[in-house]
């Protein structure tokens, strides 16, 4: 079904208020906009912006309040995962239980590709972050840099047509900050993936052709070529 | 006051866990509690059961010198008497009868002398077999080798006199002749080993007319005994009812000053039921004392699931200037909250139990017992929530690093107990004591000579205790071995759970065993406990029924008086009434083994083994089965008691002769046995000694089959009621006794005590915590990694991929801990009942197995735990995509 023309992701008026009455938050409000199949956007904002909450919901992950999200490329939310949809989470999210090796295998293994597959795909997408010696290392036995390309490696293995990546260099120096956009666009142009990455640096923002920016929960643009970006 | 704020704080977020603790404590309090209600009842039980059996109290017998009427005075006027008889004992130099052209002679016997309101005076002491109840009354034995019934003449033998002529009115029993006989005054082990084999009984008329010549000229021979019937409004406490009765012994003969003895028949039997008493006290303690620990692991269990967030807490505190006095301070006040509301319930709850299950809410025989219990209790659950709020918080203040927060999961270290080896030791200790206590007989009440106090080994329940703690911890270092080293064995066991994810799903519980480890071993606990109590308790019911069977014969026993003479073909028409099984006739004869007076018992070999029950237990040096079958090949085969085989040094094949009442000429005769091996009990037969024959042997050489009993089984139908059907076909000559209203009677022994009060209480318990632990346990395990799950779903993980996690983890603790339950539980079961063998009366040939109880046990558990896996599926599922927060 899926059409070489269609967007991977389209947000008609999208919003997400959390809480309710005088408390409520309007994390996301009023954001159309659509993710083609060849995009590599930035996505900046100010701290509380609402870039987290907006990849939630581009991932499918969250439920907008108000308005619709549509996945054209891909089809209903329940064929999002397991393979379709990667993120790459602003926080720590291995499992604690299992090690690197194992936490990387677990998207292949869910989506059914067979231990042996799974296995060589994870060795080889650590191998690419220079985590080859880590392996067996457990989550909590690593640095928090070390978890975050762990993280990113697990996002890479399998075939994803959307990259999602929140922060994903965030507690990194610039040489491996380098080399985790590196393996995150390189994946994206390999399998033809759209990505979104969240940052707030603007070296990075700047390495990508479209930079989208958030403030206040509206998603405002400085893109050159205008991906229908508005709000209603 | 910030510690009152903080607590608020804390029962308004997360109320759970103070109120989980609180619960641990209830659980705790209550089963103790419980077990002390149902200690108070039993123990008022035991001392009216003790009381109610005995029918003279007192036997006071006059010192030389002493007038009979002056003694009667002191006796009315002691306190606690209700009522006081005079009873004459006289010595006579042998009896005599002619009956059917033949004269019979007994050796020296003794002649009572009754007044006519004795038998209204002391319900039990005199049992009317035969003729009417007053006037002139032959003891059945007596009559049995006279050969007299009611009508026929007995002539006296006095000393130095003429003989003096009665005529029988009466045949009678003495269930009580051994006391009624007693030497007065002497000590437990110069007593006379049997009462006198002839024991006439007069009208105190005739005996003064017949006996007060004799004491002119021999007052040795003659004496008066009063008798006397006290108030049985005694403290419930049998110890304590010794004492008071004891008291007001000692308190008459000091009045007495010398003229008097007490013989105390009241405070012997009570001095019998204060040891059972113990014996229940260590017995129904032990069956609960792991319960209360139980409850107190699985609190422990529940505050340590939130010890993560506890220490986050208690992080933030600190930060915010807390001091470590103050943390723990808090926690403090926390436990103690907890204990409090905990403890009250707890009470609460036992004492509803109580009413329940017991019919009665208190919870000491004495009010001082009953505080005991209730302050104990309290203060065990007091313990439970410092041990599992304020002791870790204590220790997190001590210890607070990053790395401690850490070793939950993954490589850490095994803990301490694991590197000492806790549970081997634990192990050995318990095989060390457990030597050391079947070295003594498992001798658990101790009774020392001449002291009046008794004191019980509780030592001996270290065994079975350590057992209990150290197969428990054993279990975990198990379970912990097994998923670190076991992987390729696990992932080959999940992969029809887990499919490809197997190898993940076991990598991540050899991870998590630590908490895994910890839940097999606490269901392990209480399935052991449960099923441990279970056995136990089927037991103790097993032998209690036995010890009815025993004493009644069958579920139905006629008794045929001695004379009767009805053959064993009047078996038939006792089986034609409604109800009736099978009948089984066996032969009772009295013989002279030398000048031993036994009872003999001839049996039909082919069905007596099934018509009687026997047992194994019931012989030595072979089975029922097996001796019954050496009997039926050696027609003259006999089987006599251990003692009468060490008297006579038999060996087997010895020729053994008695000397048998011969049916026709009603002369004794010398008839030849030969030994072929030892029996120790007998349906009716008396505890003693006794011997068992082929009936048709016994039948030929005394040219007699008559019948001493026939054994009815019933088929289904309640035994009293066949009881009634049987006694409308035997008449009044016969008494017909049934199951149900001996095991109402079976004396003082312990095993009289009906336990099904406490078995409800305790397998109720034992159910809830078995059930509870693991459910409860699951829950708390998955709850604490709500985050995992998340994760896993936020990569896709379906229902089948979290179902492969949750139900291998659930799996894995449900028939490990059943299986460790289940081996260490018999194990110990079989220990108890060996240390416990005391309590037992007779001991048993094997355990009895609750069946039902234990498939419910593990269907509970099974359930329980599916439950709680189907909920916590259902709950990640729900939350997975939404607590993404922090991701
Ligand atoms: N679960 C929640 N409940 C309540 N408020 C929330 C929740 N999640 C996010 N918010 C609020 O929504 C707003 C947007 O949050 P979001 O995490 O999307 O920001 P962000 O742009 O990713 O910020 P940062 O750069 O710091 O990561 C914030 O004000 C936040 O407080
Ligand atoms: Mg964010």
């Amino acid at each position: 079904m899926s059409n070489d023309q269609q967007p991977v992701v389209v947000c008609e008026a999208v919003a997400r208020t959390f809480g309710a009455g005088p408390a409520a938050v309007v994390a996301v409000h009023g954001v159309s906009c659509r993710v083609p199949q060849n995009a590599r956007i930035a996505l900046t904002g100010t701290s509380g912006s609402g870039k987290s909450t907006l990849l939630h919901l581009l991932a499918g992950l969250d439920f907008p309040t108000a308005g619709t999200i549509t996945w054209p490329a891909i089809g209903d939310r329940g064929a999002l995962r397991p393979g379709p949809v990667a993120i790459v989470f602003q926080g720590p999210s291995l499992m604690p239980s299992l090690d690197v090796l194992e936490n990387v295998c677990l998207p292949p293994l869910l989506a059914g590709a067979g231990e042996a597959v799974s296995l060589q795909e994870a060795e080889a997408a650590l191998e690419r972050l220079g985590l080859g010696r880590l392996l067996h290392a457990l989550p909590e036995e690593l640095s928090g840099g070390q978890a975050q390309r762990v993280a990113v490696a697990r996002a890479l293995v399998g075939a994803p047509q959307l990259l999602l990546a929140d922060e994903p260099t965030g507690q990194l120096d610039h040489v491996a900050g380098a080399l985790v956009i590196d393996a995150l666009v390189d994946t994206a142009d390999h399998l033809g993936a759209a990505l979104v990455i969240s940052t707030h640096d603007p070296e990075i923002a700047e390495r990508l052709p479209t930079r989208w920016c958030m403030s206040d929960g509206r998603l405002l643009t400085e893109s050159r070529d205008q991906v229908a970006v508005g709000t209603a | 006051m910030p510690a009152m704020i903080w607590l608020r704080g804390l029962l308004r977020r997360r109320p759970g866990r103070t109120l989980a603790v609180a619960a641990g404590v209830a659980a705790s309090v209550a089963l103790l509690a419980s077990i002390g209600a149902f200690l108070s009842v039993s123990k008022s039980t035991m001392t009216r059961r003790a009381a109610q059996g005995v029918p003279v109290d007192w036997q006071v017998e006059g010192q030389a010198g002493s007038k009979p009427a002056d003694l009667l005075a002191a006796v009315k006027a002691a306190s606690g008497v209700q009522a006081a008889l005079p009873v004459g004992f006289a010595s006579t130099t042998g009896l005599e009868a002619t009956t059917g052209g033949t004269t019979q002679t007994t050796g020296p016997g003794v002649v009572l002398g009754i007044p006519a309101s004795y038998a209204a005076t002391f319900p039990g002491e005199i049992r009317n077999l035969v003729g009417t109840p007053q006037g002139v009354l032959v003891a059945q034995q007596t009559a049995a080798n006279l050969h007299v019934k009611p009508g026929d003449t007995i002539t006296i033998g006095r000393a130095g006199m003429r003989a003096a002529r009665v005529r029988v009115d009466g045949v009678v029993e003495l269930p009580k002749a051994d006391s009624l006989f007693q030497k007065v005054g002497a000590p437990v082990g110069s007593q006379p080993s049997a009462p006198p084999d002839n024991v006439l009984l007069l009208p105190d008329a005739t005996w003064h007319a017949t006996f007060d010549p004799l004491a002119t000229t021999r007052a040795d021979l003659v004496r008066t005994q009063i008798h006397a019937r006290l108030d049985h409004n005694l403290p419930g406490d049998p110890s304590a009812a010794f004492s008071s009765v004891t008291g007001r012994a000692r308190n008459l003969e000091v009045t007495l000053a010398g003229s008097g003895l007490v013989g105390n028949n009241l405070g012997a039997v009570l001095d019998a039921a204060r040891k059972d008493a113990l014996y229940a006290q260590v017995l129904f303690l032990f069956l609960g004392l792991p319960g209360a620990v139980l409850a107190g692991l699985l609190t422990a269990a529940v505050a340590a699931a939130g010890a993560d967030r506890r220490r986050q807490e208690q992080a933030i505190l600190r930060a915010r200037g807390a001091t470590n006095r103050r943390l723990v301070g808090l926690a403090t006040v926390e436990a103690v909250l907890a204990a409090t509301v905990g403890g009250i319930a707890g009470l609460a709850i036992a004492w509803l139990v109580g009413h329940a299950a017991f019919g009665s809410g208190s919870f000491g025989a004495t009010p001082g017992a009953a505080a005991t219990w209730i302050v104990g209790a309290a203060i065990v659950g007091f313990v439970i929530a410092v041990l599992t709020v304020a002791v870790p918080a204590w220790r997190d203040a001590r210890h607070q690093t990053v790395a401690a927060g850490r070793a939950a999961i993954g490589r850490a270290t095994s803990p301490r107990w694991q590197r000492w080896g806790l549970d081997i030791i634990c192990l050995a200790a318990s095989a060390v004591v457990y030597w050391l206590t079947g070295r003594n007989g498992y001798q658990l009440v101790l009774v020392p000579e001449g002291v009046s106090a008794i004191s019980v080994s509780y030592w001996a329940f270290a065994g079975p205790a350590l057992l209990w703690v150290g197969a428990g911890l054993f279990t975990w270092r198990l379970a912990d071995l097994f998923l670190s080293r076991g992987r390729p064995i696990m992932r080959r066991i999940l992969r029809p759970i887990a499919g490809d994810l197997s190898s993940t799903v076991a990598s991540s519980m050899s991870r998590e065993r630590r908490a895994l480890g910890r839940a097999l071993a606490l269901v392990a606990l209480s399935v052991i406990f449960a099923a441990s109590t279970a056995v136990f308790n089927a037991t103790y019911q097993q032998q209690s029924g036995v010890d009815a069977r025993l004493t009644n014969g069958a579920d139905v026993t006629v008794t045929e008086s001695p004379g009767a003479n009805v053959p064993p073909s009047f078996a038939t028409k006792l089986a034609s009434v409604k109800g009736v099984k099978s009948v089984e006739p066996v032969q009772h004869r009295f013989a002279y083994v030398g000048a031993d007076l036994q009872d003999l018992y001839g049996v039909r070999t082919d069905s007596i083994v099934n018509a009687g029950r026997l047992q194994n237990a019931y012989f030595q040096g072979g089975t029922a089965k097996g001796l019954m079958k050496e009997l039926s090949a050696r027609p003259d085969g006999i089987l006599v008691s251990a003692e009468t085989a060490k008297d006579f040094q038999l060996k087997l094949g010895d020729e053994f002769r008695l000397r048998l009442v011969d049916g026709r000429t009603k002369q004794a005769r010398s008839v030849v046995f030969h030994y072929v091996g030892q029996a120790k009990e007998f349906p009716t037969a008396p505890k003693d000694s006794f011997m068992i024959a082929n009936s048709s042997y016994v039948a030929k050489a005394t040219g007699s089959d008559a019948v001493g009993a026939f054994l009815i089984e019933t088929s289904g139908s309640s035994p009293s009621t066949v009881a009634a059907g049987v006694r409308s076909v035997v008449g009044p000559n016969a008494p017909v006794t049934d199951l149900q209203t001996s095991r109402r009677v079976v004396g003082s022994s312990l095993t009289a005590v009906d336990l099904a009060g406490l078995t409800k209480v305790e397998l109720g318990f034992a159910l809830v915590f078995a059930g509870g632990s693991a459910a409860l346990l699951l829950v708390l395990g998955f709850a604490e990694r709500r985050r995992s799950f998340a994760i896993a779903g936020a990569l896709g993980a379906r229902r089948r991929h979290l179902g492969a996690f949750v139900w291998s983890e659930s799996g894995y603790v449900a028939v490990g801990g059943l299986l460790a339950g289940a081996l260490v539980g018999w194990v110990l079961s079989n220990m108890l009942i060996k240390v416990l063998t005391g309590v037992f009366d007779p001991a048993p040939a094997a355990a009895a197995v609750p069946w039902a109880y234990l498939g419910s046990l593990t269907a509970l558990i099974l359930a329980a735990i599916v439950i709680a896996a189907a909920t916590v599926l259902r709950r990640i599922r729900r939350q997975a995509l939404t607590s993404m927060r922090g991701l």
